[in-house]
């Protein structure tokens, strides 16, 4: 796994409006405007949001230069996924060995 | 949002006494015995306990690789919490992603409920959000891909 892309995915993600742009796009790839439309912000706001999510490798450009829909790239988000799972994991696993310990720990 | 929206957040009902289950996590001879997933031996573990404090561990997982972590204590308030940050440190010494860790223990009777929840952003970027979590946001995108 890649440390710095993970910063650059939580980071991304650690933003609501981002959030909302990825959900909307995991229903679809959507042009700028239509990405803009459900929020009370300027267009340019919104292609600054674009921005970090590309630079996250989250969204990917389309390529006809007036349409340019934007598109979910999922790799990123699959390495967050698995490092949240393995996280979890470690902490569980943890936790059934310190309860095995605190039992003996009693005996004493 | 609670912060346990925006957190991974473990939780478990431990059947002992808080002050000991206090002890097993700041006693570096007991943490040394428990830490780490199931097989893993903890071969080094150099823990500092006080706020500001440095720790670090070498774990041995089951196939004989070697796992070395590292943080430092931010919070230790006997017997109710600690807090520290965590990172993954690679052979050549280099620190992976760091994240904060605040475990809680709260008596419930004479057992304990431990709660630890683990951040993963080293910003308050987005703290206002009520709307989801990037942790459901992420359990939602999981869903997504293995469609």
């Amino acid at each position: 796994m890649m440390p710095n892309r993970l910063d650059h995915t939580f980071a991304a993600l650690a933003d609501p409006t981002r959030r909302a742009i990825l959900a909307r796009l995991a229903t679809g790839e959507a042009t700028v405007t239509e990405l803009a439309q459900p929020f009370d912000i300027s267009l340019p706001a919104i292609s600054r949001h674009l921005k970090v999510l590309e630079r996250a490798g989250l969204i990917a450009r389309g390529r006809e230069a007036q349409w340019r829909p934007r598109s979910l790239q999922a790799e990123p988000l699959k390495e967050a996924v698995d490092w949240l799972q393995q996280y979890r994991e470690f902490w569980e696993q943890s936790l059934d060995r310190l309860e095995a310990h605190m039992a003996e720990v009693k005996k004493r | 949002m609670s912060v346990a929206d925006r957190d991974l957040v473990v939780s478990r009902l431990i059947d002992a006494p808080r002050d000991l289950v206090f002890q097993a996590w700041t006693d570096p001879g007991q943490v040394a015995r428990w830490w780490g997933p199931k097989g893993f031996v903890t071969i080094a573990c150099d823990m500092d306990i006080r706020p500001g404090g440095a720790y670090w561990f070498v774990m041995r997982s089951p196939e004989g690789t070697d796992h070395r972590k590292r943080g430092v204590y931010r919070e230790i308030v006997a017997p109710e919490r600690i807090a520290f940050t965590f990172a993954w440190e690679a052979a050549d010494g280099t620190l992976g992603h760091e994240t904060l860790v605040t475990v809680t223990f709260d008596a419930v009777d004479d057992k304990t409920r431990l709660t630890l929840r683990q951040g993963a952003f080293d910003s308050v970027a987005g703290r206002d959000d009520h709307v989801i979590g990037w942790t459901s946001c992420l359990e939602r995108f999981g869903n997504y891909m293995t469609q």
